[in-house]
């Protein structure tokens, strides 16, 4: 027999979300793995450790983890979202929410049979179709027919990272002190062990750095950082907590402003008001400004600097970089919390042996980047089809695209069609929603679509319009408010 | 309001590709174009094509062709896989299946748990005894997929073999029917509008113009549009797919009727045997280097197992494809835009995919040069995958009987080729494929077959207690032995469903 190989002990660095999700992750999933937290400081910049609103892939990560929604939704404070509910961005607000927008007609995709309707002036805007858009405009969060929609989460982080860290310890991870002192190297560049605060000495096989964007365990300089900071998006960020609000929303909200973009999310404990926006175009003050006109309260904090990129090889050696120190993207979307944990799905699926062969790090290193660069995609398609007229809006819609990105756009507004890449976390009708609802439409309509009479499409397409609007809850009282309030100012 | 002028279609070429081509788009575009199809009596078709893969049935199903009367009109048999003898080396036998091993449906893939107890010295099966789709193949029985997703008998696809020749009237009646206008004649020019370098017009012998929007070149290995009008330029692959010759010789049938095509190594190629309900098809691909044609035809015959029908029909080509499918208003399907050779049976396969991508991506009477873009984006994905897999079942081989697979053996292979092979001999990893052809199943069982066994396996697989791993796998086995027992054999599920009319 080859001497034993196998990855048996792993150490985890960082003190935020991402890491305890990793150290409990691994625990629960390969426990033949005994585990080290090395906690360190949370860096606000740290996205995916400190952003309230998740994806829908929450409740798989969670379940992997033996988490019910009794732990994470009761028990721990966090409320359902349905989606985000985006205003400012076009002439009309629109609803990204995570599941089906209609029903396909045939065998043609239900978006090119609607825009032949919204070009007669027959159709109710997209997302008027989708139950969970719709269930959020009208001011709930419960009442979805079994299966047509995912939710997120918008976590009560104070407790859920408690609940974490309950986790982790009973788990059987083995917490140090926090803080690291140093890193001892090996001859090859791997790692030999994290030298803690106390002078403690630990050693593993394999070392994740989930310690946010100073990622400590990387060398800095290294050569490997993508900078993205070139391109159109926000480089700045304000927070501020605030009280909760009389009723929990059934979305968040992320408003559009002259350079940039502020949000308010809320569980039922608190809501939490934030802005995004572009130093070059946006100093410090007038970013507090706007972010205390819209909710409120005026923030006290200093702006946290966001350097957006990602690194091409998050894993070398016996040492993975997963979270913000992999990748810093502006949290618009909420995909940071996401991308941590994929990383950690995908470490736990391809796990290789003590050797951490290249090959096997190539193939991680290869999805992963495939990945981030679509989440990437997405996030600047806001700006690239955002039509304000804001100098900040007028740079970032006229500014070069990635070439995926300027295909898809391209494809999209030729004939409303779009391509399919290897690794998308964001499915087809998401990309729909935030195109149609920010009123893209293609130049031409598609010939397969045209093979159904327009009068037939109209009649299925009002027909299902109807039977939607009577399936789903009437119009809640805090929603007719909010509407009656208008949008946002701009 | 939304009426557009039709696009003119004009497809050149009545083989296979052009009546799948004009057939599609007549019944799904049937509003928004004409089609024109010009085909030469003169000019023969390929039509070697006869086994399919099970993306053939999704197809029909699109253009309302009924399987039993397809099957019943094209003389067609099932197919649940390919069986490949003698490539890892002599005596070897394989089938690839258009199934999963074990039940697909885990967290960790079936053959991690099997490349386990091997490493244990636990003795084991063959990794195809744990395949529902291998073993009834193997029994030449056949069924079609349980609707229960828990059932194992749900745990393949199918597809089919036909005779091509049959085929292609077949759906030229569809066609048709369906409003395809037919010419009978050879084109003799091409006229390019002199700004843009588009077609613009046909030239017959017959002197008659014809004049399009739109024009498909189905016009086979000649790719008389894109490679000699617009010159599009050839990439060439014979370095690594050396073979270029073939010659096909169809015979009486013997014994059992067979649910998988054959693929035989023989020593400057391999063998084809694809049976039908009429006969069996056979074929020597060789490469012509390392063996003389009149030696191939002789090899066939001696080893093809009935008495001949017909004599030896002799093929020429070279594997590669234009760089671009789709050039200005010109649209390459089939051989016309490249070959590769049918051992995993992607000849129609390789013409489907590029008529759904031309139905989803159907252009105005101008061309957008983006739907082009993305129509050849799809089409270079699905010509390297397959590129790579073919070049895998020549590579990964220990037969040194012969100077060609001496050269096979040891020739450079494309690096995307040589990164899958080390992963998965490190650790039993697949490259993930998120849709289209050859997914996982497909590499484990060429990979597996031909002698590439991992040296590791997914740690997750150590989890499970040995002795009850081995308890489970020979309970998986059974479970599939007494299933497939109770399926039918071939030739009596043919018989009772889809039985050619003259042998009813």
């Amino acid at each position: 027999m080859p001497p034993d190989r196998t990855i048996r002990h792993v150490a985890v660095i960082g003190g935020g979300v991402v890491a305890h999700s990793a150290a409990a992750a691994l625990r629960r999933r390969t426990p033949w793995i005994a585990v080290t937290l090395v906690p360190t400081p949370i860096d606000p910049a740290a996205l995916a450790d400190t952003m309230m609103p998740t994806l829908p892939s929450i409740h798989g990560f969670h379940a992997d983890l033996r988490l019910s929604d009794q732990d994470t939704v009761a028990r721990s404070g966090s409320a359902l979202r349905l989606g985000t509910r985006f205003v400012g961005w076009a002439a009309h607000d629109y609803v990204h929410a995570y599941g089906a927008y209609g029903q396909a007609l045939g065998s043609t995709p239900f978006h090119l049979q609607w825009l032949r309707l919204a070009r007669a002036g027959q159709a109710l805007p997209f997302d008027h179709y989708a139950p969970a858009a719709l269930l959020a405009r009208r001011g709930h969060t419960s009442g979805l027919p079994e299966g047509v929609a995912e939710t997120g989460l918008q976590l009560d982080l104070p407790r859920y990272a408690a609940m974490l860290a309950a986790l982790v310890r009973h788990c059987g991870v083995r917490v140090v002190p926090e803080g690291i002192a140093g890193v001892d190297r090996r001859a090859d560049g791997g790692i030999d062990a994290v030298i803690t605060a106390d002078g403690t000495r630990c050693t593993a096989d394999l070392f994740i750095d989930a310690a946010g964007p100073a990622s400590p365990l990387r060398p800095a300089g290294d050569g490997d950082w993508d900078d993205w900071s070139a391109g159109p998006g926000c480089d700045r960020m304000i927070r501020v907590t605030g009280p909760a609000t009389a009723v929990v929303p059934p979305c968040d909200t992320v408003t559009a402003f002259a350079a940039g973009w502020h949000w308010s999310a809320a569980t039922a404990s608190h809501a939490e008001h934030g802005i995004c926006y572009a130093s070059r175009w946006c100093d410090d003050d007038t970013a507090a400004q706007v972010l205390a006109g819209a909710c409120g309260i005026m923030p006290g904090a200093a702006p946290v600097v966001l350097r957006p990129g990602t690194r091409r090889t998050p894993w070398r050696g016996n040492c993975v970089a997963i979270g913000d120190a992999a990748t810093a993207i502006e949290p618009l979307e909420w995909t940071n919390l996401h991308l941590a944990h994929s990383a950690i799905d995908r470490i736990i699926a391809m796990l290789p042996d003590c050797a951490c062969d290249a090959v096997e790090l190539a193939e991680y290193n290869r999805q992963t980047l495939a990945e981030v660069t679509r989440v990437r995609d997405f996030v600047l398609l806001h700006y690239a089809a955002c039509h304000r007229d804001d100098h900040f809006w007028q740079a970032a819609a006229g500014a070069p695209l990635p070439p995926s990105l300027a295909h898809t756009l391209a494809l999209f507004r030729d004939r409303g069609r779009l391509p399919v890449y290897a690794e998308e976390t964001f499915a087809r009708d998401s990309w729909l929603a935030v195109l149609l609802g920010q009123g893209e439409a293609p130049a031409r309509l598609d010939p397969l679509a045209q093979a159904t009479p327009l009068p037939l499409v109209a009649q299925t397409i009002q027909a299902m319009g109807a039977a939607l609007a009577a399936a789903l809850p009437a119009v809640s009282p805090s929603a007719a408010l909010a509407a009656q309030s208008g949008p946002m100012p701009r | 309001m939304e009426r557009h002028d039709p696009v003119r279609v004009v497809i050149i070429g009545g083989g296979t590709a052009g009546w799948m081509t004009a057939a599609a788009l007549a019944r799904l575009l049937g509003h928004a174009c004409t089609v024109h199809l010009i085909e030469s009596e003169q000019i023969g078709i390929v039509g070697v094509g006869e086994a399919t893969l099970p993306q053939m049935r999704a197809f029909n199903a699109r253009l309302g062709i009924a399987e039993a009367d397809f099957m019943a009109w094209t003389r067609g048999t099932f197919k649940l896989g390919i069986e490949f003898r003698d490539w890892g080396k002599i005596g070897d036998s394989y089938i690839h299946p258009f199934g999963t091993f074990g039940r697909g449906r885990g967290e960790v893939d079936f053959h991690h748990y099997w490349a386990r107890l091997r490493a244990l010295g636990v003795p084991v099966r063959p990794l195809e005894d744990y395949s529902f789709a291998c073993a009834m193949a193997r029994a030449n029985r056949f069924a079609i997929p349980a609707s229960d997703p828990a059932a194992i008998a749900s745990t393949f696809g199918y597809a089919y073999h036909f005779d091509a020749t049959l085929f292609a009237p077949y759906l030229r009646a569809l066609a048709e029917s369906a409003g395809v206008r037919r010419t009978e004649g050879e084109v003799v020019a091409v006229a390019r509008d002199g700004a843009s370098g588009d077609i613009a017009q046909l030239t017959l012998r017959s002197g008659e113009t014809v004049a399009g929007d739109l024009f498909v070149d189905c016009s086979g290995f000649r790719s008389l549009l894109l490679g000699e009008a617009l010159g599009e330029p050839w990439q060439d692959w014979s370095h690594w797919l050396p073979a270029d010759r073939a010659v096909a010789m169809p015979c009486r049938s013997q014994g059992e009727l067979t649910p998988y095509t054959s693929a035989i190594a023989m020593p400057a190629g391999w063998r084809w045997r694809i049976p039908l309900q009429h006969r069996t098809g056979n074929g020597y691909v060789y490469a012509s280097a390392f063996l003389p044609d009149d030696r191939a035809a002789d090899a066939l015959q001696a080893a093809i197992e009935g008495a001949p029908i017909a004599p030896p029909r002799p093929l020429r080509f070279r594997a590669g494809r234009r760089q671009r499918s789709w050039v200005n208003n010109c649209v390459a399907i089939g051989l016309a835009s490249g070959f590769l050779e049918p051992l995993e049976s992607t000849s129609i396969h390789l013409v489907q995919a590029a008529i759904s991508q031309l139905v989803e991506l159907f252009p105005a009477r101008r061309v957008s040069p983006i739907e082009r873009d993305e129509f050849n984006r799809l089409v270079d994905y699905e010509y390297d995958r397959i590129r790579d897999f073919l070049i895998l079942h020549y590579h990964a081989t220990t037969r040194r009987d012969s100077p060609f697979w001496d050269y096979v053996r040891t020739m450079p292979i494309p690096d995307s080729l040589a990164e899958k092979i080390d992963l998965f001999r490190r650790r039993g990893r697949v490259v993930k494929h998120r849709e289209g052809v050859f997914m996982d199943a497909s590499w484990i069982a060429v990979y597996v077959g031909q002698g590439i066994v991992p040296q590791g396996h997914d740690p997750r697989a150590d989890a499970v207690d040995a002795a009850d791993l081995a308890a489970s796998l020979h309970r998986l086995h059974d479970e599939i032995r007494t299933t497939v027992a109770a399926a039918p054999l071939h030739a009596a599920h043919i018989r009772a469903t889809c039985a050619m009319p003259d042998a009813a």
